[in-house]
């Protein structure tokens, strides 16, 4: 392992050309998202009778939950198990996960009609016990509150005893710095609460999400139907989790030109096979128990869609990640990471988009430029805001001799040094 | 440790596995009762009579069979429908003139799907009345009326506008429509005739040419026109949207023949050139005048094939007997001194189709042309041969 | 009604062996037993003339449209087949059997207010609700606009208003509750009706009536009603003179669809148990001493 790290706010420029093309597909999906609030979904989307949910749902929210459970995946492994080398790790896939869940929130709040009755519910006489789709809504919206509270000792270690507010708000400075030091006495202390409840309701909706298209066995194809939909969801979202943090660390490290963490990710990475295996072993044996085998062999567009899945998806990644040449290279941690992410973005498209079929459509639907573009301005605008963040908060982890030399802020040392 | 790893996933596994068997799918079994047969099935009340049989909607079919032919002269010629006047002026139903079609096809059944001996029950005596509010089981009036007009005004014109038939009331909002050129309503129906014989030129090459004979169909089976022309409606003629050609399969062009000719061989109606209708007297048994007014079920079993009949008269006239047969009927009274004779003393081994045998008593070589033994009569006595 | 389901969920999670048996006598009696008696409509398509009063009657009863009766004399729009949608809850489209292609028959189509349905186990936030008198009824209030219910019918029923930017509904038939049909009225489109193709009575009746009429016509109807048990049985059903394969009435298995998610979802959360174990599992590994084995094992 490499000299000690810790955690600091990283000190570069924040646009960079890439940044720059990343900042105007956020603003062509902005005015994407003002263009639907004005005119409705209809003038945006090419959603219909037949196709209630698009690439929104799909992508937007459905993918975007997949694609969070780093956050709880880390949790899991470096607090409830104590691996404590992953501490360096949990800190990025927590930004991650909150970023990426309050866009899943953003997400749900274009797609639905009435945006403003999105409290819904929250209103014990409007819960819908029967609901999966209640059951998700519930359980992110507690989620997102449990990764603030999670992010917040972040914020607490950022600005505690250095709030200077400017000017005549600066007399708040005292009060708000106090709180931080009471928030921060308590969230010591109770933190465990959140971190637990943060892998139960991950465990909870990431298997919700999956079932809220068992309820359409008359219009779903064969390959993708499935009672076990729930536990393969579960299970995907458990094995994308570490291959999400691999391919944002690297990427990361090479925004930030910073040494990317082999060891650390390799080590991570270690787990995928076997996730991966199991969500192989559960999803054969689903075709096998349901005679489905003849689907994935009719070379028909979703057959071709199946296959990639679960080969590009799942098989390939398995490989390259068992094999320990390829796991401690960067390009392999890389590829088998993106693979991973990929197989499992494919899945959830196929799911929500490719296996459902509305029973009198003759077209299938394809999302319309401007869903397309709301999409990747959401993403783009999780770049941007995860590029802010680490920027400001003690999140990426850089050699602590490296720090010291760099920082002139010995104060965010010692924090991060008591915090230990 | 491995074990303590994995619970919460195991755990999580074990339930939704659970679930999964939980919520998999099987078909619920259904109880089928049998039918009870009761008077129930067709009364509502206990006690029915004849003047109230406060009947369900039965089958028009089971009820066909109290109808009676009802003449033509007995039925009025129009009647006013007016349960609307407050929305449209009273219909004009031209009775005489539907019923005048509907001989064309089923008769008067064809709307009065109940219509027992003298009277003739309107409409509005069992649909919507007030002794069956909510019977769920029978049209109300309206859904009556609009049945029977619109199911067959439907089919020509596919014109459902309520102003076909209605005319709005004066003061109301509906829009009033100018009377359709092409709309066959208010015509009589010029008559119907019955061709003798059809020639068809069909692509069978051993025989392109099939002589239907139509009259004879009718005369000899006693076909109505519907039990052949089945499909032939209003529409089959006068539909405005009813394509120009409809080809069909060599199974549909055969279907009406097949009803009774299913076991015969082509050449049974194909042939190279056109054909007489049939003659009795082609069999060898020439009719005469008495069999000639039988239908043929009168001596041939019915539903069965016709084939060769016995000649004997006795096969079909089990009855006859020495005592009781007047000779008269075959155009010949015998004189008094045959009329005491054995009827084999002429009539050899009982051989009635053959010409009586004189020699035995008279060596003149007559016949019972040259000297019959008797007066020749014109108009037999009818009685005796039916 | 989901309580029972709810307290046989638990028996079933409990003792696996009993799983089959039980399951599908659970399908049978879980049904409200309001469903028997409550409102319902037979279609009679064979005595359908296609004559679109019942679209404009309902036109005119939620102020869809607002065309004039004239418009729906239009019989050139049988050449296509329409949907319902926001502005029309119910059409009926022109099909032919393919045995007797020269006679047109008739399908009026429209929500088929099922007796379990997945719009409403699917609702998020209680919008849809089944009422214990059949029919199957939304409550824009509630409404968030998930869509959801669009996604789940099995018959693409619900419509939305893609165009409204700011009040999107959900749209289709709301079986005229509005028209109060405890008090012996009943739906706009079955008084409409000239032919009267639509009986409304109690469900149990109209199957009753239904299959009287197959018995007395066996020519004209095939021996099918559709919706009596289609996903697990309709308010609406419909007799046909052919086999609705023809129609675009989907075909569709006996099973009631809510169960599928219900179950598991009942299962996973039952008395929030499973949740609750999970988290104390977790807590307790959480509590344990860090595992330093684990962390001498790990890869350099």
């Amino acid at each position: 392992m490499s000299a000690h790290e810790i955690p600091v706010p990283i000190k570069q420029q924040y646009f960079t050309p890439g940044v720059k093309v990343v900042f105007a597909v956020f603003l062509a999906g902005a005015v994407g998202v003002a263009y639907r609030f004005l005119y409705g979904l209809g003038a945006v989307t090419n959603l219909d009778n037949g196709y209630g949910w698009g690439i929104w749902i799909a992508i937007d929210v459905s993918c975007g939950v997949a694609l969070a459970a780093g956050g709880f995946t880390t949790a899991a492994i470096a607090e409830i198990f104590h691996k404590e080398k992953y501490h360096v790790i949990t800190r990025p896939a927590l930004l991650t996960a909150m970023l990426g869940y309050t866009f899943v929130g953003f997400g749900v709040m274009i797609d639905i009609g009435r945006w403003y009755n999105i409290w819904h519910p929250m209103l014990p006489d409007m819960w819908q016990g029967n609901s999966a789709l209640f059951e998700v809504g519930i359980c992110v919206m507690t989620y997102v509150t449990v990764l603030y509270f999670e992010f917040f000792p972040i914020v607490i270690e950022r600005f505690k005893s250095r709030v200077n507010l400017p000017a005549i708000i600066a007399v708040l400075n005292k009060p708000i710095d106090g709180i931080l030091h009471i928030a921060d006495k308590v969230l010591r202390k109770i933190g465990w609460v959140f971190i637990i409840a943060g892998v139960v309701l991950s465990f909870a909706h990431q298997s919700s999400l999956g079932t809220l298209m068992v309820l359409v066995p008359t219009k779903m194809h064969p390959l993708w139907y499935t009672h076990l939909s729930p536990l393969l969801f579960l299970i995907s979202a458990i094995a994308v989790g570490f291959p999400m943090v691999v391919f944002e660390s690297i990427l990361a490290s090479r925004s930030f030109k910073l040494k990317p963490e082999v060891p650390i990710l390799a080590s991570l990475a270690r787990y995928t096979p076997f996730l991966l295996g199991l969500y192989l072993a559960l999803k054969i044996g689903d075709l096998t128990i349901r005679e489905v085998w003849p689907y994935v062999f009719e070379f028909s567009t979703e057959s071709w869609l199946f296959m990639a899945e679960l080969v590009l998806g799942v098989i390939v990644p398995m490989i390259i990640l068992s094999i320990r040449k390829y796991r401690r290279t960067v390009g392999g941690l890389f590829t088998g990471a993106t693979l991973v992410i990929g197989g499992v973005v494919l899945n959830r498209i196929d799911v929500f988009l490719v296996a459902y079929k509305p029973l009198y459509q003759t077209k299938a639907y394809f999302p319309s430029i401007w869903e397309i573009l709301v999409t990747a301005g959401c993403i783009s605008a999780l770049i941007l805001l995860y590029r802010a963040f680490v920027m400001i908060f003690p999140v990426i982890s850089q050699p602590e001799d490296e720090v010291a030399g760099r920082m002139d802020d010995t104060s965010v040392k010692a924090n991060f040094s008591k915090a230990r | 440790m491995i074990s303590k790893k994995y619970m919460p996933a195991v755990a999580v596994v074990m339930v939704l596995l659970l679930s999964y068997l939980v919520s998999g799918s099987d078909i619920s079994q259904r109880d089928s009762q049998g039918p009870k047969i009761d008077c129930q099935e067709c009364h509502i009340c206990d006690v029915p009579t004849g003047r109230r049989p406060c009947l369900k909607t039965c089958p028009r079919t089971a009820m066909v069979h109290q109808a009676v032919k009802h003449d033509l002269s007995e039925a009025p010629d129009s009647m006013l429908l007016d349960e609307l006047v407050d929305e449209y002026q009273a219909v004009h139903f031209n009775h005489k003139l539907h019923a005048e079609m509907a001989e064309m096809g089923g008769d008067c059944v064809t709307c009065h799907h109940y219509s027992p001996k003298g009277h003739i029950p309107p409409c509005k005596e069992c649909h919507g009345g007030e002794e069956n509010p909510n019977n769920l089981n029978q049209p109300t009036l309206k859904g009556a009326y609009h049945r029977q007009c619109l199911s067959c005004h439907r089919e020509w014109s596919h014109d459902t506008k309520c102003v076909v038939c209605h005319i709005p009331a004066a003061g109301t909002t509906i829009a009033d429509h100018p009377p359709d050129s092409t709309d066959i309503m208010g015509i009589s129906h010029p008559v119907i005739t019955e061709p003798v014989k059809k020639v068809y030129h069909t692509p069978y090459e051993p025989g392109e040419i099939v002589t239907f004979q139509h009259k004879e169909h009718i005369d000899l089976f006693g076909f109505r026109c519907v039990d052949c022309h089945r499909k032939e409606n209003c529409s089959y003629c006068h539909d405005i949207q009813r394509p120009a050609t409809t080809s069909k399969t060599q199974e549909e062009v055969h279907a009406i023949c097949n009803d009774c000719h299913i076991d015969d061989e082509c050449s049974k109606c194909h042939d190279v050139k056109e054909r007489p209708g049939f003659s009795h007297n082609t069999t060898g048994w020439p009719l005469n005048r008495y069999h000639n007014t039988l239908d043929c079920w009168a001596c041939h079993p019915t539903g069965k094939r016709i084939s060769k009949l016995s000649k004997m008269c006795a096969s079909c006239h089990a009855g006859w007997s020495q005592e009781n047969f007047k000779h008269a009927v075959t155009g010949l009274r015998l004189d008094e001194v045959h009329s005491e004779m054995d009827c084999s003393d002429c009539h050899t081994d009982n051989q009635y189709d053959e010409d009586p045998v004189c020699s035995d008593c008279h060596d003149d070589d007559r016949t019972a042309e040259s000297a019959p033994p008797g007066m020749k009569i014109k108009h037999p006595g009818t009685q005796s041969s039916r | 009604m989901s309580l029972g389901r709810r307290d046989f969920l638990g028996l079933a999670a409990a003792s696996s062996v009993t799983l089959l048996a039980g399951k599908s006598l659970a399908n049978e009696q879980q049904l409200p037993k309001e469903c028997k008696d409550a409102c319902a409509v037979l279609v009679d398509t064979a005595v359908c003339i296609g004559c679109r009063k019942c679209e404009w009657a309902c036109n005119r009863q939620h102020n869809l449209s607002n065309q004039d009766m004239a418009a729906f004399d239009d019989k050139t729009i049988f050449k296509i087949q329409r949907r319902p949608d926001d502005k029309a809850y119910t059409v009926v489209n022109e099909f032919r059997d393919p045995s007797n292609p020269e006679k047109p028959y008739y399908t009026k189509v429209q929500c088929m207010h099922c007796l379990d349905p997945a719009c409403v186990s699917a609702c998020i936030v209680g919008a849809l609700e089944k009422l214990p008198n059949g029919p199957v009824v939304y409550d824009a209030w509630k409404c968030i606009g998930c869509r959801y219910c669009i996604v789940a019918c099995p018959f693409q029923i619900p419509a939305y208003e893609y165009d409204n930017a700011l009040t999107p509904q959900v749209r289709k038939c709301t079986f005229c509750t509005e028209r109060n049909l405890a008090e012996g009225n009943v739906p706009a489109c079955v008084e409409a009706c000239p032919n009267e193709a639509l009986t409304f009575g109690t469900r149990d009746d109209l199957i009753g009536l239904a299959h009287a009429r197959i018995k007395a016509y066996p020519d004209r109807y095939v021996d099918h009603v559709y919706g009596e048990h289609e996903v697990g049985g309709t308010s609406w059903m419909y007799l046909a003179p052919a086999d609705f394969k023809n129609t675009e009435l989907p075909e569709l298995p006996p099973d009631r669809i809510p169960p599928n998610t219900e179950n598991i979802q009942h299962a996973v959360f039952k008395w929030f148990v499973p949740p609750l174990a999970l988290y104390g599992l977790l807590g307790l590994i959480m509590a344990s001493k860090p595992d330093k084995e684990n962390e001498q094992e790990a890869e350099k």
